[in-house]
């Protein structure tokens, strides 16, 4: 699906006004507003913008215009669909009355919450949750690996991200992943999402930007790829690769749709056809776009509604069917009636409605959208009743999933699939890892797991090599393989060789290789290599037993987590922090164990990994 | 119950009690069991070796945690073959009837049996990574295939499976005694369970530990950095290769090995003794050349009659 993409090239010219190098205050950027009553008479605009999980829309309501034979025809609306790429222009239509419905990512909503929340009868309530984009991506340079690379000592990281569009809450999600915030990097605001004055050229033409957040187009442009590295041929940057994207970020950027309070008051009922119209619709748009991709097969209907997406977008936007309207499609993923439930109304959801609310309003006002926080309402829905008026079967929301976690060993390329990591140390043949010592590296870890939901959270447990060094000197010297001098504090090792004891330092080491190799230092109780693998059986268990712990820790606070992602790993001594610590405090920086996000393959997602 | 049978299953029990401390799911122990013709020899009044075998076996068969994966390999093959019973989970409901089937009677040829086991462990470590690999040999006597033990034990070792040795009421100790990881007398079950015991294995430790009352950072301090690198880095990089005898016999006399002739005379390492090629492939060489010889000979005597 990512060769495919080259939609949105002319998408979202949002902050048309803004200061590129600077935050503004969205009040500023919108200008004075006055608040009117919504327009009665007609169809109800309702804005769209370039995305995916808007043809769900279209095919709902026949095209532009609501057609008599469309779900929202037979439900009895009329809506008139408009381009809503313009946000700014959103917010002042819905301000002013054109429209009741905001169309937005949750955090573009976040960062107008002060604007659209100040008056009473404009304080939006979200209704419905679209999709989880799948499309979005951050771009570095070479020497960026993981998202903790982002701070470094000296000179602050540049990224490139269009002001107030969708990438900021990707940006923040990233950032707030390796504990980081707008502070440790400097961000290089751009004008639009793509094009000459978009992010992906800011970083092709300005060497001195370190990354940039890119749509899949863009990235393809930039990378070759998603798993692709640029070479500098065909318009790629040499080194350019993904740092993180939304295929394994998959609950970082929310669609959704928001109605004025006073809208909904007085058309509750029109605002639930509308709503149930839609998840309707998605359920057919899914099965036509799965089908397609499974059998290469277009279906004629298929075909009209990606014809009809490519006379809305445009066709400099969606060239092909097959390829980019297709690819456009394919980039989100559609939550269905489950994901609705579970965004809204699930307690434990740590990407559901509050807390997603609640990182909307921090990013709002922390990187200076806000002055207040004035937040949003959840439409209250009884989704049965919506089920029903769907025609959908209502199912209930995962909680904590069961699965088969991936399987990979330590050095298996995890290092290169790392997106960002974190870790927590114990002491020597600690067991217990406790909620009061540890609770915030669980909080962490939960976290990650829901907003990477298409990643692995590899905890991964590590083991001190001291005991087996010291096997290694001690069954040497009882074989006679190695002979110590001196005395206490003062040793010498010396090598046993053909031409007399050769003392243990670089030279030897070869030698010393090949003798472990070789089986020398083994046959006795005292066995190096049985230490060894003892060690790496405890870091297992150690993992193992954090990942209980967490488990335990997330069904006591009601925390939803799909347990499939927690892949505990014992790395044994094969990765010390410290090779040979010359203390018990330097042997404890190996005693931990690291949690890593690791990217899985997108195909070995389920949908019902979205239901939570 | 007699000593042999207390012995064996006390041993058996331990390998496996003890393994479990640190990964209970993941104990993997061949047993590689002697059943040649001298185990049908009487261990008291009433029982012979093997019978007193077979109900150590079911004891702890029976007791091993469902989650271990053991396996009993014969010395010399029974009605199923040489496995009494395959690698793996252990299937309750045949023991019984595979234990039964047991009987005595051949030679030891411990070398070849000593391949086989390790090979399945490394293949089992390979798809696991994780957990114990052990090798347990209970038996009354020497191997009739000596040269073979010896040509495999350093890279079964160099591999990191670990062998124990169960000396069945033998005289002297077995050769095996003093280059495997424990060896006890299957009359000794107190040392046999203290032995098998120091086989758990900690982390380190910073208060002094040692009869010298160093701590373990105080012996490694003189070891040099890159040395402790290089040496984790081989020690983990542990091959789970099939057991090849070619590959680790060639004594290196370039290196420091103990292999080799310089290997000191207390190492414990027994340098293994000269290959001697008992391939089907020799043999086969053996038979072309007879063949050829033959030919040669048919053809000069042809030759000669027709000069007649």
């Amino acid at each position: 699906m990512f060769g495919k993409v080259s939609w949105l090239l002319a998408l979202c010219v949002l902050f048309t006004t803004s200061n590129v190098h600077s935050q503004e205050l969205f009040s500023g950027i919108t200008g004075p507003l006055d608040v009117k009553e919504v327009q009665n008479s007609g169809p109800v605009n309702v804005p769209y913008i370039t995305w995916g999980g808007d043809a769900a829309t279209f095919y709902a309501n026949g095209g532009l215009d609501t057609t008599p034979d469309s779900i929202y025809g037979k439900s009895g609306l009329k809506l008139k669909l408009t381009a809503g790429d313009d946000f700014v222009q959103q917010v002042k239509d819905y301000m002013g009355g054109k429209s009741p419905y905001l169309r937005g990512t949750f955090r573009m909503l976040g960062q107008a919450s002060e604007v659209i929340g100040s008056d009473p009868r404009t304080k939006p309530v979200i209704i419905m949750q679209l999709s989880w984009s799948a499309g979005d991506h951050i771009v570095s340079r070479k020497e960026l690996k993981t998202l903790n690379d982002l701070k470094r000592e000296g000179k602050k990281v540049k990224i490139a991200c269009q002001q107030g569009g969708p990438h900021v809450g990707l940006l923040y999600d990233a950032l707030a992943a390796a504990q980081l915030t707008n502070e440790d990097v400097e961000i290089v605001f751009v004008k639009d999402l793509t094009g000459p004055d978009g992010a992906a050229e800011k970083f092709r033409t300005d060497s001195s930007i370190d990354a940039c957040c890119v749509i899949t187009p863009d990235m393809i442009g930039l990378t070759g790829g998603v798993d692709s590295a640029g070479t500098g041929a065909e318009g790629t940057v040499e080194g350019a690769h993904v740092l993180v994207s939304t295929q394994n970020m998959t609950r970082s950027i929310a669609d959704v749709y928001a109605v004025r309070s006073d809208w909904y008051k007085s058309h509750r009922e029109e605002v639930e056809k509308f709503v149930a119209g839609y998840l309707k619709g998605t359920v057919e748009v899914k099965k036509m776009r799965d089908d397609f991709e499974k059998t290469q097969r277009m279906s004629s209907e298929y075909r009209q509604l990606l014809t009809s997406c490519q006379k809305i977008f445009g066709e400099e936007v969606l060239p092909t069917l097959e390829v980019d309207a297709h690819g456009l499609l394919l980039d989100c993923n559609f939550v269905g009636l489950p994901g609705q439930i579970a965004f809204f109304n699930q307690s434990g959801n740590l990407s559901g409605f509050q807390p997603k609310l609640t990182a909307a309003l921090d990013l709002a006002t922390k990187w200076g959208y806000a002055k207040t926080r004035k937040g949003f309402d959840p439409a209250g829905f009884d989704y049965k009743k919506i089920a029903s008026m769907a025609g959908v079967e209502y199912v209930e929301p995962q909680r904590i999933v069961k699965g088969e976690s991936i399987t990979a060993f330590p050095g298996d390329d995890l290092d290169s699939d790392t997106i960002v990591s974190f870790t927590i140390s114990f002491e020597p043949n600690q067991t217990d890892f406790s909620v009061d010592r540890y609770g915030s590296e669980f909080d962490r870890a939960l976290q990650a797991a829901s907003t990477f939901g298409g990643a692995a959270v590899v905890i991964r447990g590590h083991a001190d090599p001291t005991k087996t060094l010291v096997q290694l000197l001690t069954v040497g010297m009882k074989k006679g393989l190695i002979v110590r001098t001196g005395q206490k504090g003062q040793y010498k090792y010396y090598l046993k060789t053909q031409n007399g004891n050769q003392e243990l330092d670089l030279n030897q080491t070869p030698a010393m290789v090949k003798l472990i190799e070789s089986g020398a230092f083994e046959g006795a109780s005292d066995s190096p290599l049985q230490t060894m693998q003892a060690a790496l059986n405890l870091s297992l268990a150690r993992a193992e037993q954090v990942k209980q712990s967490i488990t335990q820790y997330a069904e006591q606070r009601g925390v939803n987590v799909n347990l499939s992602q927690l892949q505990p790993l014992g790395a044994g001594i094969s990765d010390p922090v410290i090779s040979k610590p010359s203390s018990i405090a330097e042997a404890k920086q190996n005693m931990r164990v690291e949690f890593r996000i690791v990217k899985v393959n997108p195909e070995d997602l389920s949908e019902t990994d979205f239901d939570f | 119950m007699s000593r042999l049978l207390m012995s064996v299953c006390v041993g058996l029990m331990l390998t496996i009690g003890t393994s479990t401390l640190h990964a209970s799911r993941q104990l993997n122990v061949v047993v590689i069991l002697d059943n040649s013709g001298s185990m049908k020899g009487m261990m008291n009044r009433s029982e012979s070796k093997i019978d007193a075998a077979k109900s150590a076996l079911m004891q702890v068969l029976d007791k091993s945690p469902a989650t271990s994966q053991v396996g009993v390999l014969l010395l010399n093959p029974g009605p199923q073959g040489d496995w009494l019973i395959p690698l793996g989970p252990i299937d309750r409901a045949n023991l019984q009837r595979s234990v039964a089937s047991l009987d005595a009677d051949g030679n030891t040829p411990l070398g070849a049996k000593m391949k086989v086991a390790a090979d399945a462990l490394l293949q089992l470590r390979e798809a696991n990574r994780y957990g114990t690999y052990k090798m347990l040999i209970v038996s009354d006597g020497e191997a009739s295939d000596p040269d073979l033990v010896q040509q495999y034990l350093p890279s079964i070792q160099a591999r990191g499976i670990l062998i124990d040795v169960i000396g069945v009421n033998m005289a002297q100790k077995h050769s095996l005694a003093t280059q495997t990881s424990t060896y006890r007398n299957a009359n000794d079950p107190n040392s046999l369970a203290k032995a098998i015991g120091d086989v758990v294995l900690g982390e380190s430790s910073a208060s002094p530990d040692d009869a010298a009352g160093q701590t373990d950072f105080e012996v490694l301090a003189a070891l040099p950095d890159q040395v402790a690198m290089a040496s984790l880095a081989a020690l983990t990089a542990a091959s789970n290769d099939p057991i090849e005898k070619s590959q680790d016999w060639v004594p290196d006399e370039s290196s420091t090995s103990s292999h080799g002739s310089s290997a000191p005379a207390n190492s414990g390492h027994r340098s293994p003794p000269p290959p001697k090629d008992k391939s089907p492939i020799s043999m086969f060489q053996i038979l072309v050349f007879i063949f050829i010889f033959a030919a040669i000979a048919r053809a000069v005597f042809a030759n000669l009659k027709s000069k007649r």
